[in-house]
């Protein structure tokens, strides 16, 4: 129903213009020109107001000012743009705190728990969406009432089974939770999945392929975009999360920490020092910088997986 | 489009499964019954040792690979069963089970521990699983093993392991590729969700922590909480469940309606740069939430610059709070549905720009031939279109802010406070539900929150599935 | 679907079957994550007092780990396997570390229940005790102690106004300030005026679960009603106090929208970043009571020094601990005089000893940091420990009942209503039925 492999903006073009070569009135000429003014004007102001808060979060880490006793100013300031700046934040974050080992962390459960997480859900979404079998629509019930279910209970539970088999505080326990609930996330790859026409399927198990070489070479070849999604979504989980691994990993245990625990623990406490807000937006900034690149430059995957996930929701 | 009105028959037949579901479940118990019965009168001896020694059926019919594997299985489940090993000094076997109906006896003192009445509860659950689990392997053995001998019979030479492999890849490739999911799902999902579910009916809470008092069964006790008394819940569930459906009603239109606009205005004829603009909103789905709420709380605080903005410009005279310390409930609750905006329009302009790529083609040529306008073409054509398109999504979203907890949490933390209560103003019931279980340890009370959430989802999942237009006339479009 | 079950069922066994034996776990020390290195340090002097007084090497290995002593008790009472064999926590957590059956151990060695006697201030010894099954046992070894101080701007307070808080508003009236930013509307915060006590007597009428029991609370005496209502006209006033805000106490003294702020040591820091120089610590001011605040008993003219919760901060130790017999002698040395000393001059921790002003050196100089402690020392007089370690419900009901959020409306008074002191005593009795009950009168 969607072709998702059209390429993205001559799509639009040839969509929108319709009737280009129809010869237009001079009013109607003016009348786009100021609509488009409109909409620039439009863009460039939602642009300042989507940007200002990122921007400040930058500015903050580079904000480098001194007070009268010489003393560095890592509180939280009304102003917005620094007076000073510099990369002091940037060089205590990386040596007075565990910065640098929580940043080998998340990396580390981040590149495991993404291809597991991937490979759950492609399985789960390709099974769901070509194979039939019993049990099927069972599952695909179950799932959805599963994913009705606050998950903050279940964290004191998910903490004790993980006890159970010895392997809390541990980043493995991590990344086992972090991949486990990827087969009820299967959704999206589903809606992508079922738009592959079945004849094509067909046309292979007549030539004799095992349904597993049909995965192989036939689906996984096609879904490039799904697959790029669904890895970039898992990848990025790890990065974002601070509630369940922070229960998870606990918080006496620093050297194990990810990026957002160990950020959030920075800020966030009874007992906190606040002067150490500005290296904590460094560590913002350090832990931002890859992920935008990696989203940015998938954007066009992100754009087709959202997109099918919402025509299957 | 053959999936989609077959997914539709899925839906409308999901109730009457369900119903029958009940009315099946007595035959399938008997049918299993006499099945078992039979399989021991007609099996070889080997079926009939499996019914004793699992694998062994297998073994006989020198299935050695998976006879093994279930005599390994055997084995490992009985002596965990039997010998209980203790884990957090609380014994996971059939002791659990025991364990499970108590919920504990040994008060303890100052030297000795108390029996953790927690881990009693969520063993019983695990070992109830392991059960069931090894009841299934059970079954299957058997069932391997009658196979085989039926094979036998029929002349054919029972399945080698090395079959069995290979069916896993092909006709039952679907087990190979759920398994890994299953349990993962049944450890991590399913497991804790009984376990919570279990809770609501104890009194476990503040006054008990585990490992120091003992918690017992309390029945209904706490729904009954909800309709009478003074308590939290009593007082406060109306008021919460009121806002979380106002929360989820305007941050779902709003972002919808935002998001579709902006995406109009990007892909609009004639803009350039439509790659860079959609790049700056993109900005904030990768941003982590921590950070970016963070950064909008400061900058909306009392001496921040948009405060300082507003003095400046006349429009106020004093700092206004927005958030937390503000002085009307209303004031911080438009602010966060406004921040939310900025949270989530983006993701609906990704979608929208997605589905305008998408636009079948036909649909415009169609309306050419017809000599429609472009404007008619964009209202009759491109503005259904997405409607019609995105209306699951719709449903999605809203439950998903049913149940969001970020924005909430990270921008107000449910405040401004209402004096005698922990759910402040802004409190969702999922925040409301983090604070009475991870702050407050009233685990009993945030399991009864979290069931009535899973119900308000639940039925709003329902509702919408059966209501929802675009999946009655699935077809209109084509 | 047999299949399939049957496959799980053989990870599921796999992995409990795992789930056997694990490794030792170190003896495990939490501390604040301020004084993590310090401490480390420490333990490594021990472990070599240890091979000196025993010939023998410490036989185990020992992990110190930083850890919020705000949260401390809790994060232990999540998972007391996984906890610390000693932990540090603020003393009114003894009442859920010590519920039912308790999880911490109590103090059995008389040389160091000698030392916590010896060392400690009276008001200390009394909230470091528990009973469990109706025997009183000693669970607390102090080693921090803590008050909050007024922290202000010398460029616009002098020595003398920071000594009242009439002359603080006098100063930020002159300057059209504000007198006064707190850290947060809890019932902490607001302690300056609540636990405030008669300057010349020292007399207050206000009880908080007196001798733990949990109906000794007493919160409408005319004294409290008048200071609630000298506390009203004080955030009243458009130079006066200030309720808090989202911006912060960090923004509102640097910017100086405000120009004095209460708040604790580990406030210090941030406070020094704001005001640099013109930072000025000293102890919390007086107040006087004026003819539209006088109330009964109490009568225009008294002067009022304004209270503090003067607390500590404790080691526990868990109670069945592998490691038992080593943790005494080792918390023996770790609140010793001399290491108290040392983490004072190292890592500015206040000490929870008796006469700390007088004993140690190092409170005498002219530093900043000796001005902290001398004025915390220096609160003591005008404080009490939080009494809420009797009882895990304390606690709550004192904080998280919404008790603070009345008292903060008494004294914001955002409607108007509350303006007499008829209004004030109601709302009074509400907080009072809150700390006695958690519940609000019908």
């Amino acid at each position: 129903m969607i072709s998702t492999s059209a390429p993205a903006n001559k799509a639009v073009e040839s969509n929108l213009v319709i009737g280009k070569k129809a010869k237009v009135p001079k009013s109607v000429k003016n009348t786009r020109r100021t609509s488009l003014i409109v909409s620039y004007i439009l863009l460039v102001v939602l642009t300042i107001i989507w940007l200002y808060p990122i921007l400040w979060i930058f500015l903050n880490s580079i904000r480098v000012e001194y007070n009268s006793s010489n003393q560095l100013i890592g509180i939280v300031v009304s102003h917005y743009f620094p007076k000073s700046i510099g990369l002091e934040n940037f060089r205590r974050l990386f040596t007075e705190t565990l910065f640098p080992r929580w940043f080998l962390n998340t990396l580390m459960v981040s590149s495991v728990s993404f291809v597991l997480s991937t490979l759950l859900t492609l399985s789960v979404a390709y099974v769901m969406s070509k194979l039939k079998f019993s049990a099927r629509k069972k599952f695909l019930s179950i799932a959805i009432i599963l994913g009705l279910f606050p998950g903050f209970m279940s964290m004191i539970a998910i903490y004790y089974i993980l006890k159970a088999l010895q392997l809390t505080q541990t980043l493995f326990a991590l990344i086992l939770v972090y991949s486990a609930g990827a087969g009820l996330g299967f959704y999206v790859a589903k809606g992508f999945f079922d738009i592959i026409p079945n004849s094509l399927l067909e046309s292979a198990r007549l030539d004799g392929a095992t349904n597993s070489q049909i995965f192989v070479k036939i689906i996984l070849p096609l879904s490039k975009p799904i697959i790029i999604y669904t890895a970039l979504l898992a990848f990025i989980g790890p990065w974002m999360d601070f509630i369940f691994a922070r229960v998870i990993l606990g918080e006496t245990n620093r050297e194990l920490h990810t990026v957002a625990v160990g950020l959030y623990y920075m800020i966030y406490g009874e007992r906190v020092d606040s002067n150490v807000f500005t290296m904590f937006t460094a560590g913002c900034v350090v832990v931002a910088v890859p992920i935008v690149t990696l989203f940015l430059s998938m954007q066009r995957y992100y754009i087709e997986g959202v997109t099918a996930g919402a025509v299957k929701g | 489009m053959s999936q989609i009105s077959e997914r539709k028959n899925e839906k409308s037949s999901e109730t009457s499964r369900f119903l029958s579901f009940f009315k099946n479940l007595g035959i399938k118990t008997k049918n299993a019954f006499l099945k078992f019965g039979n399989r021991f009168k007609d099996g070889s001896i080997g079926t009939k040792l499996s019914h004793f020694i699992m694998g062994s059926g297998n073994l006989y019919h020198k299935q050695i690979a998976k006879g093994l594997i279930y005599l390994a299985l055997q084995i490992a489940f009985l002596f965990i069963f039997i010998t209980s090993p203790e884990v957090n000094s609380t014994p996971l076997g059939f002791k659990s089970i025991i364990n499970f109906i108590t919920l504990g006896t040994e008060e303890g003192d100052i030297f000795n521990p108390t029996d953790n009445s927690m881990l009693m509860l969520l063993f019983g659950v695990i070992v109830f699983g392991l059960i069931g689990l090894f009841l299934a392997a059970y079954s299957s053995n058997i069932k391997s093993s009658y196979k085989a001998d039926l094979d036998k019979r029929k002349g054919k030479k029972p399945t080698s392991f090395k079959q069995d492999i290979e069916s896993l890849l092909d006709e039952r490739f679907h087990i190979a590729m759920l398994t890994p999911a299953i349990i993962g799902i049944l450890i991590f999902t399913i497991l804790p969700t009984i376990f919570m579910i279990l809770i609501a009916f104890t009194n476990f809470d503040s006054q008990h922590p585990a490992g120091q008092v003992l918690f017992d069964w309390v029945g209904l006790k706490n729904f009954a909480d909800i309709f009478s008394g003074t308590g939290e819940i009593s007082v406060r569930f109306g008021p919460v469940l009121g806002w979380t459906l106002i929360w989820a009603f305007f941050a779902t239109s709003t972002n919808y309606i935002g998001g579709i606009l902006l995406a109009l205005l990007i892909n609009k004829k004639g803009i350039k740069l439509k790659k860079l603009w959609r790049t700056v909103f993109i900005l904030t789905i990768a941003l982590p939430q921590f950070i970016s709420l963070l950064a909008m709380r400061n900058l909306l605080s009392e001496y921040g610059p948009i405060n300082a903005m507003l003095l400046e410009l006349g429009i106020t005279d004093a700092p206004i709070s927005f958030l937390s310390n503000a002085e009307s409930a209303w004031t911080a609750r438009i602010t966060i549905i406004v921040i939310n905006i900025w949270i989530g329009v983006p993701y609906t302009m990704l979608m929208t720009s997605g589905i305008l790529m998408n636009v079948p083609t036909e649909l415009y040529e169609a309306a050419q031939i017809d000599g429609a306008t472009k404007r008619q073409a964009f209202f009759n054509i491109t503005i259904p279109y997405i409607l019609f398109i995105t209306t699951p999504y719709l449903i999605t979203s809203f439950i998903g802010n049913i149940t969001s907890f970020n924005v909430i949490y990270l921008l107000t933390g449910g405040g401004p406070g209402v004096p005698g209560y922990k759910a402040g103003e802004t409190d969702l019931l999922v925040t409301w539900l983090y604070k009475l279980t991870i702050d407050e340890s009233e685990y009993n009370i945030g399991s009864v929150i979290a069931i009535l959430t899973f119900i308000i989802t639940a039925s709003a999942t329902l509702i919408s599935y059966r209501r929802s237009k675009s999946f009655k006339e699935e077809d209109a479009f084509q | 679907m047999k299949k399939l079950l049957l496959l799980m069922a053989l990870a599921m066994v796999v992995l409990f079957t795992a789930a056997g034996c694990g490794g030792k776990t170190p003896l495990t020390i939490w501390v604040g994550s301020e004084s993590e290195a310090f401490y480390t340090a420490k333990m490594e002097e021990y472990k070599a007092l240890y091979l000196e007084t025993t010939g023998e090497e410490f036989p185990h290995e020992i992990a110190v780990k930083g850890v919020d002593t705000g949260t401390a008790a809790s994060t232990f009472l999540d998972d007391t396997e996984a906890g610390a064999d000693i932990f540090t926590a603020a003393h009114d957590n003894l009442g859920k570390l010590i519920a039912g059956s308790s999880s911490v151990a109590p103090v059995q060695s008389q040389a160091l229940l000698d030392q916590i006697q010896a060392d400690n201030p009276a008001s200390f010894l009394e909230v470091i005790k528990g009973t469990v099954n109706g025997t009183e046992y000693t669970f607390g070894i102090p080693y921090i102690a803590q008050s909050l101080v007024l922290y202000y701007n010398k460029a616009f307070i002098t020595e003398t106004q920071a000594q009242t808080w009439e002359g603080i508003l006098e100063a930020a009236v002159d300057n059209n300030k504000q007198a006064l930013s707190l850290a947060g509307t809890d019932g902490f915060n607001n302690s300056f005026i609540l636990l405030a006590t008669e300057a010349e007597t020292g007399d207050t009428s206000l009880k908080l679960y007196e001798n733990g029991v949990q109906e000794n609370c007493f919160g409408t005496g005319d004294d409290t009603i008048a200071k609630l209502k000298w506390g009203q006209n004080f955030f009243n006033h458009p130079n006066g106090a200030k309720a808090p805000t989202d911006s912060g106490w960090e923004v509102e003294l640097k910017d100086e929208i405000s120009i004095s702020f209460i708040g604790g040591a580990w406030h210090y820091s941030a406070a020094k970043a704001a005001l640099g120089d013109d930072l000025g610590i000293t102890i919390l001011p007086t107040f006087t009571i004026d003819e539209t605040e006088a109330y009964g008993d109490a009568v225009t003219g008294t002067v009022y020094q304004s209270g503090t919760f003067a607390d500590t901060k404790a080691f526990f130790m868990k109670k069945g601990s592998a490691y038992q017999e080593y943790l005494e002698d080792i918390l023996l040395f770790l609140t010793s005089k001399d290491v108290q000393e040392e983490s004072f001059e190292q890592v500015q921790n206040l000490p929870a000893y008796k006469n700390a002003a007088d004993e140690f050196a190092a409170f005498q100089e002219d530093t900043l940091d000796a001005q902290l402690a001398a004025a915390q020392v220096r609160m003591f007089e005008f404080g009490i420990p939080q009494p809420f370690g009797f009882s895990s419900k304390f606690n709550t009901y004192y904080y998280s009942k919404g008790a603070p959020e009345l008292i903060l409306e008494i004294l914001k008074n955002p409607n108007g209503n509350l303006t007499t002191h008829e209004a004030i005593l109601a709302q009074m009795q509400k907080v009072e039925s809150l700390w006695k009950t958690g519940l609000q009168p019908q």
